[in-house]
Order: structure tokens, then sequence, then C-alpha cells
């Protein structure tokens, strides 16, 4: 069942540009240019209950503004969007009480004083009641090991610390569907994989989680289904499973050469990176051949002492995406 | 679900005071700058009739009791609703006022709650004692004229609350209008004496278009038996500036735009 619709969303916003140049900028004071930026144009997606959704996008793309949007806390120019049976921008106060949201850039704890504080405020925001909020705010310490640092200064906890207490704070209430913008942004790996887990566990007890992100990591470990957003259109919208198709079968073949080759010609075959007259990474389509014919020509061209067959690595694939090379507007 | 709002606000005041805990010393020290700094201004008043002049119909007592009220409310206007015009131009300027709109609260409300000022104890402290000086030295005071005050002293931190929120608002247009602030100080200068030294039109402004007579003057003179029929007509311009100002600042949340991720 779907627990989100968007359709047909769109963005515009104004703002003004002016010249670097002296006297544009003393003509700015007189006179500014007005731009009409689309942020978001046309887009249409669903997210299933209990799914964890990622969008990604690079910067500008229009991601977090989509995001902003589904939360409620920014106004659409057009299309509708329903969360849970909720308009959000419309039934706002109603419709935040069942979501929460984690901002990696943006901090929601009070910066001066310890967590606790700040999940005592939510506390009285969300008016949950003494044995909930204990219960809930003890098993979720204990799932990050948090214990001891929510009674510190949130100023002295590390990057990774604090991010911890956000998704504490986002989860106290007991979200159905929690908004991740960018949530592992600066944090070391094993930080990451804390928050990952935890993501996992929680959707794993049936909350929804949509997630922006550039740590393609995130969205292979996390995301069943992927949108891709780029210059504030939707390029991409599937099972994570099926971003592989999207440039055609492809392979990555790592090539150890036994004696050196200044080139190497196979049909259906590109060089990647040529690293030394000895290592070389190739791109193998297998949309008219297969992996056989390509060893077997190989074998008749050269030898080698290693080969490894890897998929096309999801960096690639979305940096392709970015570049709008390989998939049209879906 | 309802929210809880006299909860939330008493955990914001709560937090206020935690905050302002953890830099003691620059607690006590603002404190004390807003004291002298706005207390100190009554020393004109007493240079004025040390040396013999005087405002027309006005004793020094009872000068100094409408600049007790004066600064009794900017004190209880400043700990109340001050803080939001800041607080708001730092979430537009940054982009960060998702955080706010994704709780379950009416995002004035919390804003003004989550911006209590404890500083402004000293202020209120200092009024508190110009004003038990000045009702003290000014006669006889019945209880109609204290619920006459009470009345008007309500009405100007209405215009205090109605002023707030309308500059504040004005940030969601007019990013980073930091001057904004000191053009209504210069106004609010107005309430500080009594209106009679001013002449019919500035009276009038001060009364009933920008009612800032009724932060000081004229709760000052409703103590004193001194209450006319158009300072009570002037409680209306004043509910109106406050309605006006949380209407607007509900407005403005709309043109709200945040800033790139």
């Amino acid at each position: 069942m779907d627990i989100i619709t968007v359709e047909n969303l769109n963005k515009t916003y104004e703002t003004y540009r002016r010249g670097s140049k002296f006297s544009e900028t003393f003509k700015s004071f007189f006179k500014r240019e007005k731009v009409i930026i689309e942020a978001v144009k046309d887009i249409s997606f669903t997210v299933e209950e209990g799914e964890i959704a990622g969008i990604l996008g690079p910067n500008g793309a229009g991601k977090s503004t989509t995001i902003k949007m589904l939360t409620g806390t920014l106004f659409p120019t057009g299309g509708t969007i329903n969360v849970m049976g909720y308009t959000p921008h419309k039934e706002r106060a109603a419709y935040v009480h069942n979501i929460g949201a984690v901002f990696g850039q943006k901090s929601q704890l009070i910066w001066d004083i310890p967590p606790m504080d700040s999940f005592n405020m939510n506390k009285a925001i969300y008016s949950i009641s003494d044995r909930d909020f204990k219960y809930t705010l003890d098993k979720l310490t204990g799932l990050f090991e948090v214990e001891d640092i929510v009674s510190k200064p949130t100023r002295v906890l590390s990057l990774g610390e604090r991010m911890k207490c956000e998704f504490i704070m986002a989860m106290l209430h007991k979200p159905e569907v929690v908004f991740l913008d960018e949530p592992t942004i600066g944090l070391d790996v094993i930080a990451k994989q804390r928050i990952r887990t935890f993501i996992k566990e929680m959707n794993a007890q049936g909350t929804t989680f949509i997630l922006t992100t550039h740590d393609l990591e995130d969205v292979e470990q996390l995301a069943r289904k992927v949108v891709i957003i780029n210059h504030g259109q939707k390029v991409f919208d599937d099972k994570l499973q099926n971003l592989q198709l999207v440039l055609g079968s492809k392979k990555i073949i790592h090539l150890m050469l036994t004696s050196p080759r200044t080139d190497i010609k196979i049909e259906g075959t590109e060089v990647a990176e040529k690293k030394s007259d000895y290592e070389y990474i190739l791109e193998v389509n297998l949309a008219n051949s297969s992996i056989n014919t390509f060893i077997r020509n190989l074998t008749n061209m050269c030898e080698f002492s290693d080969i490894s067959i890897k998929e096309l690595p999801m960096e690639k694939i979305i940096t392709r995406i970015y570049e709008g090379h390989g998939v049209s507007a879906v | 679900m309802k929210s809880n709002y006299p909860g939330i606000y008493r955990e914001c005041i709560k937090v206020s005071f935690a905050t302002a805990a953890t830099y003691r010393f620059n607690f006590v020290l603002n404190a004390i700058i807003m004291l002298v700094s706005n207390v100190l201004f009554p020393l004109v008043t007493i240079l004025i009739y040390g040396s013999g002049a005087g405002f027309p119909g006005w004793s020094f007592y009872e000068v100094l009791l409408i600049q007790a009220v004066f600064t009794l409310s900017a004190g209880i206007s400043g700990a109340l609703f001050n803080g939001i015009l800041w607080v708001t131009m730092r979430h537009i300027i940054e982009g960060s006022l998702e955080i706010v709109l994704i709780k379950p609260v009416d995002c004035l409300f919390y804003l003004v709650a989550s911006t209590f000022e404890p500083d402004s104890i000293g202020l209120i402290a200092g009024g508190c004692i110009m004003f038990a000086i000045a009702a003290g030295n000014a006669g006889a005071i019945s209880l109609l004229m204290w619920l006459q005050f009470l009345a008007l002293f309500l009405a100007g931190l209405l215009v205090m609350m109605g002023i707030s929120f309308i500059m504040a608002a004005t940030s969601f247009k007019w990013v980073g209008n930091s001057r904004i602030p000191e053009i209504f100080e210069s106004i609010k200068s107005f309430g500080k004496y009594p209106q009679s030294i001013l002449n019919k039109s500035a009276a009038a402004f001060a009364a009933f278009v920008i009612p800032v007579a009724m932060v000081g003057c004229f709760p000052a003179a409703a103590l004193l038996g001194k209450a006319s029929m158009p300072m009570f007509a002037a409680v209306i311009p004043c509910v109106l500036f406050a309605l006006s100002g949380i209407f607007l600042y509900k407005y403005m949340i709309r043109l709200y735009e945040g800033v790139g991720g």
C-alpha cells in the first residue's frame, strides 16, 4: 500500500541575479534582474508503507526542496502530495505529529544544554506520556549505546554522538514516516554503520524512511527503491537492482597481463582505464554478446595473470545518469 | 492529538534558564547592563526637575512613574516577545526554520516560547524598584485606578508584542533588516514622556497609529487618576496591532523558502 503519493509536483521561486563587476554591483542597488528558478519540475512518485526509499541527485538537483515539501515545511507551487492521507503543507500541525525528520546539516538539539533537555522538550511538544517516553528513550539510547552522553552538553559531543541524539530526537514520538536529509554526512565509517543498522532495525519494526544522500553506500545498504532527480526532473524511479540495467548490461573487467600491450581492442569493449601496459580496466557491454565470448576473444588476443569481473559500480551508474547519459526522463 | 501549550511553554522557560545557567557570568553581566542602560534614562528627568524646569502639569514623581511603567513594559516584553525578531532573522538567513516547522506546534508560539529571555529580569527588577518609589510618592491610588492601570498596561504589552511580530514578519520578505528595531526604538520613545509635551498630531500618532503612548504614559496616567476616554479608546488600536502582528507573521511563514541544501 502506498504511504506517499506525489503527483506533478512543482516548485518555482524568485531570486535575483547580478554580475560581479563593480558597476553591476552598484547598479543592483537600484535595479535587480529577477530570475525564476524551477527547482522541481513535474515530479511524480510513490513510496510503499514500510519501504526505505532513496532520493538521489547531484547538488542543486531539487531533492532537498522535494523533501521539504514532503515534510510540509515548504509550500509547493503546483501538484499534489499525499502522505498518510494528509496534504502536508495544508495540515502541517496534524501531519507532522506522525513524521520524524533528521537534517544532517541542521540540528534539532539545543546547543548549550544536554540532549536530555531537548528530548524533554519533544516530550512536551508531542505530549508523550512519562511511561512511553521512558520506554522509548531507554530503547533508543540502548540501541545507540549513548546512555552516558545524553546528559553532557550537546556542544561537547562529537558529530557522531550528536547525530545519534538527532535520531533519538526524531524517533521519540514513534513516527510512521521518517525523512532523512543526508543523515550520515561527515560521519566516520563506524558511526555511519551504526546509523545504518539503526535505520534497518527501525524499518524492520515498520517505520517508512525517505532518504536523501550523496553517500551511495547508504543507498546500497538501505534503499530498496530509488528516485533520482536531476535539474529538478525525475530521471529514474524504480527498484535499486534495476538501476544496474539503466546503462545496459555491462561488466567491469580488471585485467593483469603477463606481457605488455599498448591497447586492447575487442568488439563491445571499451578501455575504461589504462593503468599501465600490464594493467587495464575494461567496460564490457554484454547486450549483444556473452561473457564467454568476451573471455574467448580476450584469450585469443593476449595472456593474462589475473582477471576479476565485477558489476558496474553504483558510483559510475549514478554519475552517468547525473551527466544525462544512458537514461531519459522517466 | 492536541499539543500541551502550557507544558511546552514551561519546558521552554526551563531550557532558557538552563542555558542562562550554563553561561552564568554572561547572564549576570547582561542583566546588569540591561538594568543600567535602561534605568539610567530617568536621570535626565532628575536633571530637568533639579534645575527647576519640568513637564507642565506633571510632578517629578508622576513623570518617574511613566518611566517606571515604560521600563517594566520594556522588561516584560523583552523577556516574552523580543527574541522572536532575531531568531526569525537567523532562521531565514541560515535556512533552518524547517527544524521548527516539523514540530506539531504553532510556529509563532514555539518561537516566542523558545526565545524567552531571562536576561530581562534585571530590567524588570529595575522597573519594579522605580515603580515602587514613584507610586509611593504619587499619592493615594484606589482599586479602580489599579484596575484601569492593569488594563492599559496589558494593552501596552499587546503593542510591544504586535510590533515585535510585525518586525519579525518583515524578515521573511526583507531578509537582514536589522535596523528596523532601531526605528521602532525611536518611535517608542514617545511613550516615555507625558503626551502633553507633544503637538496634537504627534500625540494622536502615538495614541492611535502606533500606540506607543500605551507603553508608558497612558497606564501611568490611569494610576494617577488622569485617565480619559481617548486613552481607553486607544486600547482598540493596541488590540488591532497585536492581531495584525499575529496575522502578518502567520501569513509570511508561507513565503519561507529555505536555502540551498
